[in-house]
């Protein structure tokens, strides 16, 4: 099974390095678990109409040490509502790239992004060559490949998926 | 060329002759730790019976749990959440260790710490059995795998070696040289890699001391971090350790990332400023702040000597009035020896409150702070809300400190409470 490439527009960058995503929601929202008002609270102290804008398949953009800190889910929870289908960082911090991969979350690595796209440039993640192509500037960027294990679990959706999987591919063998 | 301690113990796990950093391997978990949490420990068990099918893991001597937070129980639903864990525990022959202490330090306390053996948990403070030489790592929700597979599938982590030398100055622990680290490598230093300590300065530390450094390797952007385990950490756990196997030492010719030495010997108390663990500045820079609330515990301070400095501190002074000191003893077996030796009846006479082991004062479930209070903190970390209201602010600093500004009301600097101790 292959990944579906991620195609769509950067409907946000962030620009800060060591980036704590609670700070998407708020952190007095981190406790909420309702994802339709997760997706209304994303980056509404930013921008207010952020969720109107946002259309299915779009992308975030991240820099360096992206989920540094403490990392809870609600915030992607909420993103996911609104249809964002995978976020491009310069590096990530390894227990928030844990925690998303394991939700099935598409999470790519790709040194260089920053400098690489504005906000609503269309983008596309193409995983068989390892290439983000910035559509709308006609540029590209080699990413840095997913081990197999987390190819496994973004194919199979999440963890859940993914040892299913591996069940069967026990049983096969 | 040699191998790391990391890359000896995942081949150990994963039963290869050798692995080096990069490769994948199914490796499989010696021990496979949890406190009860919701979301975590209540899905697993509901997803392994539901999705998979397990009604009982089938090596229970592998699995421990904890019930760490919430402790105790402040409404029906925490209280049927620890229900759940001891029922499973019970059905599952798995021990649930209740009212211990903090889960991090008990498994130490109980040889989970096993030198050379490879520990997982979904919570990233467990790398302070790395004290010992077991290396133990946070997988967040990847813990499900550890539940329903023998084996869990692992990429071996490439290792940043860090080597310090010389020796602290009194007010100064071993909290103020992990933030250093912090400071002088910066917070992506070991990102996705182990963060393997040692050196002339490493050795100089206690253990209670070393296991607050490694227990804030995540801080680094490390997943975990080690210590090849002295003669100090093999005495300690030898009577202790649940497996019998040979300890693991990284060779001398090992393959590091990168190697760095770091000099502490004119370390002064550091305080790291809200609302980012990145943010590691010299305590006089903040000295003077106002302070309303001091907390001195959690899973990576709290230990005996973190409480007799404390007391050191405030021998001949008493807790400024309307200050809220808090002092949670990491685990009972620390509790009972800093009774034994007097440090909690002094602490509570100088005007400190002092509760039994919790994560709880750490989380914000209790001590909490409403807005526009500010803490002092030996709890492991400084985001935003995590001791109560978005708008209060913590400020992390050593115990000792924690002490001199629960005297002052201001942060304070506990070296000159010091002389002459």
């Amino acid at each position: 099974m292959a990944l579906a490439n991620l195609k769509g527009r950067v409907a946000w960058i962030f620009e800060d390095e060591d980036f704590d995503v609670d700070q998407i929601v708020g952190v007095k929202n981190i406790k909420i678990k309702d994802p339709k008002e997760l997706a209304r609270l994303c980056m509404a102290a930013e921008e207010p109409d952020f969720a109107q804008k946002v259309r299915p398949g779009d992308l975030l953009v991240g820099n360096h040490n992206f989920g540094y800190g403490h990392p809870h889910y609600p915030p992607m929870i909420g993103m996911r509502q609104l249809g964002i289908a995978g976020v491009i960082a310069e590096s990530f911090s390894p227990g928030y790239w844990r925690g998303e991969i394991a939700m099935g979350f598409p999470q790519v690595a790709c040194p260089g992004i920053m400098g690489a796209v504005n906000r609503w440039d269309e983008i596309e993640v193409d995983w068989d060559s390892a290439t983000l192509r910035n559509l709308t500037q006609g540029t590209e960027l080699p990413f840095e490949p997913l081990s197999d294990g987390d190819q496994q679990m973004l194919e199979a959706g999440g963890i859940v998926g993914y040892l299913h999987a591996r069940d069967k591919e026990e049983a096969a063998t | 060329m040699g191998f790391t301690i990391a890359e000896k113990i995942l081949a150990r796990a994963s039963g290869k002759g050798a692995v080096r950093a990069g490769d994948e391997v199914l490796a499989k978990p010696d021990f496979v730790i949890a406190y009860d949490f919701p979301g975590y420990t209540d899905v697993i068990f509901r997803q392994m019976e539901e999705e998979f099918g397990i009604d009982k893991v089938a090596e229970p001597e592998r699995f421990a749990l904890f019930i760490d937070h919430m402790v105790p129980a402040a409404t029906t639903a925490e209280e049927e959440l620890h229900e759940i864990t001891r029922s499973w525990g019970k059905k599952n022959n798995v021990p649930v260790y209740e009212r211990k202490g903090i889960g991090h330090q008990v498994a130490a306390e109980l040889g989970y710490a096993t030198p050379g053996a490879f520990v997982v948990h979904f919570d990233g403070h467990i790398s302070q059995l790395g004290t010992f030489g077991t290396l133990a790592i946070g997988v967040r929700r990847h813990l499900l795998e550890a539940f329903v597979k023998e084996r869990i599938k692992f990429k071996v982590p490439e290792t940043v070696r860090i080597d310090i030398t010389g020796d602290l100055q009194p007010g100064v622990t071993a909290r103020d040289v992990f933030h250093h680290i912090v400071r002088v490598l910066g917070p992506r230093s070991c990102r996705g890699m182990v963060m393997e300590l040692g050196g002339p300065g490493i050795a100089s530390i206690s253990l209670s001391g070393r296991q607050t450094i490694n227990s804030l390797a995540m801080f680094t952007g490390a997943i975990t971090a080690i210590m090849n385990p002295d003669e100090a950490a093999l005495a300690y756990i030898r009577e202790r350790q649940r497996l019998d196997i040979d300890p693991l030492f990284s060779d001398d010719d090992a393959t590091y990332h990168a190697r760095h030495t770091i000099d502490v010997t004119d370390l002064e108390p550091i305080a790291v400023i809200p609302p980012s663990p990145a943010n590691t500045r010299d305590l006089s820079e903040v000295v003077g702040t106002e302070v309303q609330v001091g907390y001195l515990g959690s899973c990576a301070s709290g230990r005996v000597e973190d409480l007799a400095l404390a007391a050191d501190v405030l021998e001949g002074h008493r807790v400024k009035d309307g200050f809220q000191l808090n002092v949670i003893p990491t685990s009972n077996e620390i509790m009972e020896e800093a009774a034994a030796k007097g440090i909690l009846t002094r602490l509570i006479a100088a005007g400190a409150f002092i509760s039994s082991s919790s994560c709880d004062y750490c989380f914000g479930r209790m001590g909490v702070m409403r807005d526009g209070q500010r803490a002092v903190s030996t709890g492991t970390l400084n985001v935003r809300g995590r001791m109560g209201s978005p708008d209060s602010e913590i400020y992390i600093v050593n115990a000792a400190a924690v002490a001199a500004s629960a005297i002052e009301g201001r942060i304070a600097d506990p070296r000159p409470y010091l002389k002459g101790v």
